[in-house]
């Protein structure tokens, strides 16, 4: 009885996370003619129109190419700024160790709002609007203090022994840097890495901002689709399920790493 | 700690980049917000503190305090329940429970763009699938009322997987022998959860609703793609109001002091919860 | 849709122009990619253009895009060494005035001809970012234009855009109901509401009157309609005229038609042009207030009201006059453009009457141009084109002033808010007075 119930309750809750995604799929293979009624709820004749139709007419791969190129150097970029400045805060002595966290921390929690008109004459003025190289830059910034915040916890939980007998051996803090610590710490890279395109690839208000036509990310592509005064709702259901494949993927692989990377501090501390 | 190596050319690199992309442009909008700044006329003229003078007459801006204040918080509450509940419910060993934990993650894990697409399919009121389901005629996203709640729904289906997980490893780290010598003493489970589970899992309880609080008051792409702010602004955020200013006129000056204002608030807001937990952590 | 790529990797000058063949499409980006990643911000330098390339903004063209492609066509054949790209923007006018925005402002010369929507001229040519073309119309051939798109396109006695296409508000109407109860068009809004009333009481399932009420710019457009017709407006000259008496009565009948008589739906607060064209295509609703677009779609083959309705210009109150919103696009020269010959030679072939009249057989576009209307291969496609012409000549452009952005911005929220019942008129449009004459501040205070 009470086994029953449990299991009613965790079909509920599968249900409530899943469903609106499995509406969007059912509804990218709706024909047309069916997307404006209900009944039915499911097609009798499913098509690929809408998927076709968003690759070949709107884009979308370069779409999803700028994405990737963007939370891939984004990713590479905050794992390298991020675990150098770990491993100086973790292991190295640095002046002002704890006051220079606590400003890393205090980035996470700025508005972005407060940062993005400054930011958008800052990059004017460099040139690089509408280029993927700003949001690679605002992007990496933005996930700097989640980086140096899982990286630092977890370098602090390898022994200061290892440094102390790789520094008698003669090894410079550089090389014990990336051929000691790095190799150690891979499991918590993996997972920053996860958690840091995540981030990239769904990030919205700067995208918008900073990009026009050439340089135009996944969810700005979503938003702004082109249709003059029908919204064109098969081809923007198609291109979700597109966009979301890839994450869900992720997330199937390496849900015990982002559970590990999303709770790590918030629980010690 | 090691002595000998100095440090602070592995921590320079980091630490150069996020002051100038962040603290340069903190002082920058401050200037900003003091100014009339009409970016396309090439108008910049220096008027103090007018901007924010107006501001506090500004029907609108209120109006968006307010919408942003309900939503965070009614947001933030549902899904602190919510999710204690689920966080509950999985803490127990079941067959599936990796699959289950992937499945309660994905909303999570998609862009809130997208997630705020399919909801504005499932929200119609002409052929949406909640009314069909409901055998309702309800306006979702065109009444005033309906539309607020509809946003909290979709933030509260994206974000509650995160506030599951966080409580979950809350709950893990629970010691065993408490909930077994609180069982031989005959307490019910009520009772267990409120003299044991409740107080030792509020550290965690904090530092989610400090994430979720200043998340929900930042909000923007949910509403942003939902609504666009509308029916008659009964959906609009401060960050919304900010960036239409900003950005569909680029009127800077004015735009900045609204931005200013969401970063008071955050601020507020941090310092009252950090305020919290240090005091419930007495270590 | 032919699918012309454009490729520019990061915003740089030349364009690598792709068939939509897939595998290129996939090498071709991956390629993009490598020289991204490597070089991150390099303005790709794959292929000298040949010819002068001048790029042509425009929305998205409702109708066959085919023939408006052959259009530009026949423009490279008349002039060679011209190659004209054209790249549609996103949906909504308003996402397409922030693309314009944005990029004008970033002083991008990577575009050369843009299509605006009316209401932007001003705003476009005070910010200093389109050519200035007072040489291109004589005023012999400005007086072959309507009056209003020329207004609008004039900023301080300069022209900064030729008027490409037109646009008005205007009524549509079910002849047939109205026949079978005996009635005329009605030509004020007090005999719209008793006709609605009237045919509403015997008709089960029927809207009397339905618009566009949804906080967006048609609201606005809606809403001066009102204005007008009851002798109110935002400004006057410099004053800013919103909070008045006359407006504020004008406002009270807009939520009045939803609340007091009942004759419209309270689904108009949110609705925009195609909901309000759906429910009259089904028949569902007596009046409507629309743009001159939904007219074929009404009269085409299965449609259900096929052949039963009319049109006619907007009521007004009894003591105004009727003033259809002016809509509408115009064609304008980026400032920093390369080609500005080519740019004008482009400009003066699609704003040709040939161009108008083909535009308008192959997307419905309204010319322009006044002398069409008398067109006679033009009148066999609509026969109300006379009628049309009567509406375009009376059409009215919203305020014409740089500003009337940040304007709209102000009118949409309060308009909204007073259709929803939120608000009364007398406090949205004390509040809107409040915030325009702030904006207006920084133009008189300089």
């Amino acid at each position: 009885m009470k086994r029953t119930l449990f299991y009613m309750l965790l079909f509920a809750v599968i249900f409530f996370c899943a469903a609106p995604f499995i509406w969007q799929i059912i509804t990218s293979l709706k024909p047309s003619g069916e997307l404006t009624s209900l009944p039915p709820l499911v097609s009798m004749n499913p098509t690929a129109e809408h998927f076709r139709s968003v690759i070949y007419r709107h884009q979308l791969v370069r779409f999803i190419l700028n994405s990737l190129i963007v939370a891939a150097s984004t990713t590479g970029l905050s794992l390298l700024l991020g675990s150098l400045c770990s491993f100086g805060l973790a292991k190295l002595k640095v002046p002002f160790s704890s006051p220079i966290l606590a400003i890393m921390l205090s980035v996470s929690i700025f508005p972005p709002i407060a940062t993005v008109s400054p930011l958008f004459i800052f990059i004017r003025a460099l040139g690089l609007r509408d280029t993927l190289l700003a949001l690679v830059i605002t992007h990496t910034v933005f996930s700097l203090p989640l980086s140096v915040w899982i990286l630092t916890n977890f370098f602090k939980t390898i022994p200061d022994d290892i440094y102390h007998a790789a520094r008698i051996d003669g090894c410079r803090s550089f090389h014990i840097f990336y051929r000691i610590m790095i190799p150690l710490s891979l499991p918590a890279i993996v997972t920053t890495a996860i958690l840091v395109f995540i981030f990239s690839w769904n990030e919205f208000l700067f995208a918008l901002t900073f990009t026009s036509t050439s340089s135009r990310t996944v969810p700005v592509a979503i938003t702004l689709f082109a249709g003059t005064h029908e919204i064109p709702l098969g081809e923007i259901a198609a291109a979700s399920v597109i966009v979301t494949a890839p994450i869900i993927i992720l997330v199937l692989l390496f849900q015990r790493k982002i559970v590990a990377g999303l709770t790590s501090g918030a629980i010690k501390g | 700690m090691i002595n000998k190596d100095r440090g602070i050319r592995y921590v320079a690199p980091a630490l150069a980049v996020l002051l100038l992309i962040t603290a340069y442009p903190v002082f920058y909008v401050l200037y900003l917000s003091l100014h009339r700044e009409l970016l396309i006329f090439k108008i910049s003229k220096f008027i103090g503190p007018d901007n924010f003078f107006f501001l506090f007459q500004d029907d609108r801006f209120w109006n968006a305090l307010k919408n942003t204040v309900y939503f965070s918080t009614l947001s933030v509450s549902v899904e602190l329940a919510l999710g204690l509940c689920i966080a509950l419910l999985l803490n127990r060993s079941f067959r599936l429970k990796g699959v289950t934990r992937a499945v309660v993650l994905l909303p999570w894990a998609i862009p809130t763009v997208v997630s705020a697409r399919m909801w504005e399919l499932i929200f119609n009121s002409d052929f949406g699938v909640l009314n069909y389901l409901l055998g309702a005629h309800i306006n979702w996203l065109g009444s005033p009322s309906w539309a607020i709640h509809a946003a909290i729904l979709v933030d509260i289906w994206k974000t509650t997987p995160f506030v599951v997980i966080l409580l979950t490893a809350g709950l893990q780290i629970i010691p065993g022998e408490l909930y077994r010598a609180a069982r031989t003493d005959g307490a019910g489970a009520w009772k267990v959860f409120r003299t044991i589970t409740l107080p030792l899992l509020l550290p965690v309880i904090l530092v989610v609703l400090l994430f979720r609080t200043l998340d929900a008051f930042r909000v923007f792409d949910v509403i942003y793609v939902l609504t666009g702010g509308g029916p008659a602004n009964a959906t609009e955020t401060l960050s919304l109001y900010a960036y239409k200013i900003l950005f569909q006129t680029l009127q800077f000056g004015y735009g900045s002091a609204i931005s200013v204002m969401v970063f008071v608030c955050t601020g507020c807001i941090s310092v009252f919860y950090i305020k919290l937990m240090t005091g419930s952590t007495p270590r | 849709m032919p699918d012309v790529q454009d490729g520019r990797s990061t915003g740089g000058a030349s364009t690598a122009v792709i068939q939509s063949d897939m595998h290129a499409q996939i090498i071709t980006y991956l390629l993009l990619g490598t020289i991204i990643v490597n070089s991150n911000c390099f303005p790709g330098t794959k292929d000298a253009p040949p010819a002068s390339r001048i790029v042509f903004k425009h929305g998205k063209v409702s109708g066959d895009y085919e023939r408006f492609k052959t259009l530009l066509k026949a423009f490279e054949k008349n002039n060679p060494g011209i190659v004209v790209e054209d790249e549609a923007l996103p949906a909504s006018t308003d996402e397409q005035h922030q693309f314009y925005v944005i990029n004008f402002e970033g002083g991008r010369a990577d575009f050369d001809v843009v299509s605006m929507d009316v209401i932007w001229v001003p705003e476009f040519s005070r910010a200093g970012w389109l050519l200035d073309i007072t040489d291109m119309l004589s005023e012999k051939e400005k007086a072959e234009f309507f009056p209003g798109p020329i207004r609008a396109v004039t900023y301080r006695n300069r022209l900064y855009a030729v008027p490409w296409y037109i646009d008005a508000g205007l009524l549509f109407f079910r002849k047939d109901l109205l026949a079978k109860y005996g009635l005329s068009p009605p030509e004020t809004w007090q005999d719209l509401v008793s006709s609605s009333l009237l045919i509403m009481s015997t008709e089960p399932g029927v809207h009397g009157f339905i618009w566009q009420g949804k906080q967006y710019e048609g609201l606005v457009c809606n809403a001066l309609e009102y204005l007008w017709s009851n002798n109110g407006d935002v400004l006057r000259g410099e004053r800013v005229a919103i909070n008045s008496p006359e407006n504020i009565r004008a406002l009270r009948f807009m939520r009045d038609l939803i609340a007091r008589y009942g004759v419209s739906p309270s689904l108009v607060t949110t609705s925009s042009e195609e909901p309000c064209r759906h429910i009259f295509g089904n028949g569902r609703a007596v009046f409507m207030r629309n743009w001159p677009y939904a007219w074929n779609l009404f009269n085409a083959e299965k449609s259900p009201v096929k052949g039963r309705v009319g049109i006619t210009t907007l009521p007004s109150f009894r003591k105004g006059a009727s003033q259809p919103v002016l809509g509408g696009w115009q064609l304008g020269i980026n400032r920093h453009t390369k080609h500005p010959a080519e740019a004008r030679a482009l400009v003066r072939f699609l704003t040709s009457p040939e161009s108008q009249k083909m535009l308008f057989l192959a997307a419905g576009y309204y010319p322009a141009r006044k002398s069409l209307y008398r067109d006679r291969e033009l009148m066999l496609q609509q026969s109300f084109l006379p009628e049309l012409y009567r509406l375009f000549m009376k059409a009215r452009p919203r305020p014409v002033t740089p500003y009337y952005m940040m304007l709209s911005q102000v009118l949409q929220p309060e308009f909204s808010a007073v259709v929803a019942g939120l608000k009364t008129p007398e406090d949205a449009l004390a509040s809107a007075q409040k915030q325009i004459e702030h904006i207006l501040e920084a133009e008189y205070d300089q």
